[in-house]
């Protein structure tokens, strides 16, 4: 497997002259040296990790106020389950008490157990108070408390559970946020390294001149481009691999998927942003116009396309953008194989749409990058 | 032998402020440069005299006529005349981060060509900053360093745009020696300037442009004799020039 991928990758240097091998070398050494750079793109995914690590990767359980109003067995029963559930910070109180604190945003909901709770005569009605804004877990919620009446129904009907389910996942552990989040985080890196190599890059060298001078010898744009892409390819595979390893080493993080299928992933990635990045750099004209730029391009991104937040709980209207975005095509598709194991090979719509995407940015940086426009 | 000739070269730009009409920043310029010659193209800011070098390096675009440099149309071999050109650009900045022997090997792969930096270096008089890095060099040594850039490829002609602009009279006249030297090793140059004593200094022959055309072509003799030839005033001295480097003395500075 190993020496098939050293074969692919002797293959692959061959692919390419000495020039673009020698001139991809001399970006690496650029960014080498600049150390300053290299500690700041590492900076953001780091101290985000960081944050995880203090706080164990976990979400802070949800905060629930009790009322109990009852006095009977199965309400003992009932709060004792709930009590001992992970997920929730039980408080005990007065429905009064309880109330303002969840109107001051100390609970997040109450949960109010009937004076006559009993299941025999069918009056186990709860009730459930909420801070609407907190409404997003109202889900987490309801699913936890079910289950809690379901053991106490089964303890009750003094009966083995005619259905039995046992949960087993899919993924061998309980899927964290922090799962969630990190392969985002990786998306988002790539994005920004890749626009930072092209995109600025091209813009301050063609303000200094530099694009000009190279445009009087007689190398060709696609070598240029060519070793931009090898230098920035490596660049990014190690920083992601520093972030990876920190995450696989320090919280625990586990690829369910191959590795070849997760780096693949990242090379695609890289290289359809350092395309979009080119098309950026070569349309802007000037510093200042860079900036705004990738901003409009960059932001909409970060907030719509998954990094942080599911694209499910966005509105409705908005899912199929949000689906369609670069970005999170990247993400998902990183998300895909971390999480769920799937390979990079596979035909689904995440692969599909980075397919897509890897056609169109070629097509738009071969149709706008034109060497004499971005030289002069 | 003629190693370039240029007939009725044209390039038109939108007129500033006014992007509906356009004026001939080259307007038909025709002439001829022999091999082995120092070439100088004077004019005012405007003249047209660097859309001109551009045109020859492949930089822009021929609108109408040819250009054509050691028997290559320019147009349609431009990748062939880069390998045989030297350029230095009026702007002469790097990449950051490469001290000035990693940039001439870099320069150097540009023509596929591996080269040995020390001797460019020493060419130039800057073996002794082979590990600066060019915005550490003073305005001189920037220019040297460019021309040593421009003679990776051992080109047959080199393109000088105003190679002494800003620079000081030691520094300048360091150039003017460095120019006359790689002259008298056979190669052709082409440079522009507002330096006069430059052109009467280092061209076998002038041309002068304004406005896009070519107004005169001489040698600097030749043009005095004809324009030139009842000095307003006889000079009884030297000029503040002399004086400065009288003072100062000769030996470069940077």
């Amino acid at each position: 497997m190993y020496s098939l991928l050293l074969l692919g990758i002797s293959l692959g240097i061959k692919m390419f002259t000495s020039l673009q091998l020698h001139l991809a070398k001399v970006f690496l050494k650029i960014f080498v040296r600049d150390r300053q750079s290299i500690l700041f793109s590492l900076f953001f995914p780091l101290v985000f990790m960081g944050a995880f690590l203090f706080s164990g990767g976990e979400p802070d359980p949800i905060n629930l106020g009790l009322v109990n109003n009852s006095t009977n067995t199965v309400s003992k029963n009932f709060t004792e389950i709930v009590t001992g559930d992970p997920l929730f910070n039980i408080t005990e109180g007065e429905e009064s008490d309880l109330k303002e604190q969840l109107f001051l945003g100390d609970q997040t909901a109450i949960i109010v157990i009937p004076e006559n709770f009993d299941y025999l005569k069918k009056t186990g009605e709860l009730r459930l108070l909420l801070d609407a804004s907190q409404v997003r877990q109202l889900g987490t919620i309801k699913e936890a408390l079910n289950t809690s009446l379901l053991s106490i129904e089964r303890e009750l009907r003094n009966a083995e559970p005619m259905f039995s389910v046992k949960v087993e996942d899919i993924k061998a552990r309980p899927q964290r946020y922090i799962d969630f989040l990190l392969p985002g985080l990786l998306a988002f890196m790539l994005m920004n390294l890749s626009i930072a190599g092209s995109g600025f890059n091209i813009v301050e060298y063609r303000r200094r001149g530099i694009l000009k001078r190279l445009f009087v010898t007689p190398i060709q744009p696609k070598d240029f481009i060519v070793s931009i892409v090898l230098a920035r390819l490596a660049i990014v595979l190690v920083q992601i691999s520093v972030v990876l390893g920190l995450a696989i080493t320090l919280l625990d993080i586990k690829i369910v998927g191959s590795l070849f299928s997760l780096y693949g992933m990242v090379v695609l990635g890289t290289v359809i942003f350092l395309c979009l990045g080119f098309c950026l750099g070569s349309f802007a004209k000037t510093q200042e116009a860079i900036r705004p730029m990738v901003s409009a391009f960059v932001f909409p991104q970060l907030i719509l396309s998954g990094v942080f937040f599911p694209i499910s709980s966005m509105p409705e209207l908005m899912q199929p953008v949000a689906h369609a975005l670069p970005l999170s095509v990247i993400a998902t598709g990183l998300r895909d194989i971390a999480n769920d194991g799937t390979s990079l090979l596979i035909l689904n719509t995440t692969t599909l749409g980075v397919g897509i995407w890897l056609i169109l940015s070629f097509i738009i940086v071969t149709r706008f990058f034109v060497w004499k426009e971005v030289a002069s | 032998m003629n190693i370039i000739e240029v007939r009725n070269l044209y390039k038109s730009y939108p007129k500033p402020g006014n992007k509906k009409e356009s004026f001939n920043a080259v307007d038909g310029i025709t002439f001829n440069i022999k091999v082995g010659e120092v070439y100088g193209i004077l004019g005012p800011n405007g003249a047209g005299k660097t859309t001109t070098l551009e045109m020859l390096e492949g930089l822009n675009d021929i609108e109408s006529g040819s250009a054509l440099i050691d028997g290559l149309d320019v147009s349609n071999n431009a990748f062939k005349v880069k390998e045989i050109i030297g350029v230095q650009l009026q702007a002469n900045e790097y990449f950051d981060r490469l001290d000035l022997t990693e940039l001439l090997i870099l320069f150097g792969k540009l023509y596929s060509q591996e080269i040995d930096s020390e001797v460019l270096l020493k060419k130039v008089d800057l073996l002794d900053k082979s590990n600066a890095k060019p915005e550490e060099l003073s305005g001189g040594q920037k220019q040297r360093f460019s021309i040593a850039c421009a003679l990776v490829n051992n080109p047959k002609i080199l393109f000088l745009d105003e190679p002494t602009t800003g620079l000081d009279p030691q520094a300048k006249r360091n150039l003017w020696n460095l120019v006359k030297e790689l002259n008298a090793a056979g190669m052709t140059i082409v440079l522009t300037t507002h330096n006069m004593e430059e052109a009467e200094t280092l061209c076998n022959r002038i041309a002068i442009m304004d406005q896009g055309k070519l107004i005169v072509e001489d040698t600097p003799q030749g043009l005095i004799q004809k324009y030139a030839s009842q000095p307003l005033q006889a000079p009884l001295h030297g000029n503040i020039e002399d004086v400065f480097l009288t003072l100062t003395g000769h030996k470069l500075r940077d």
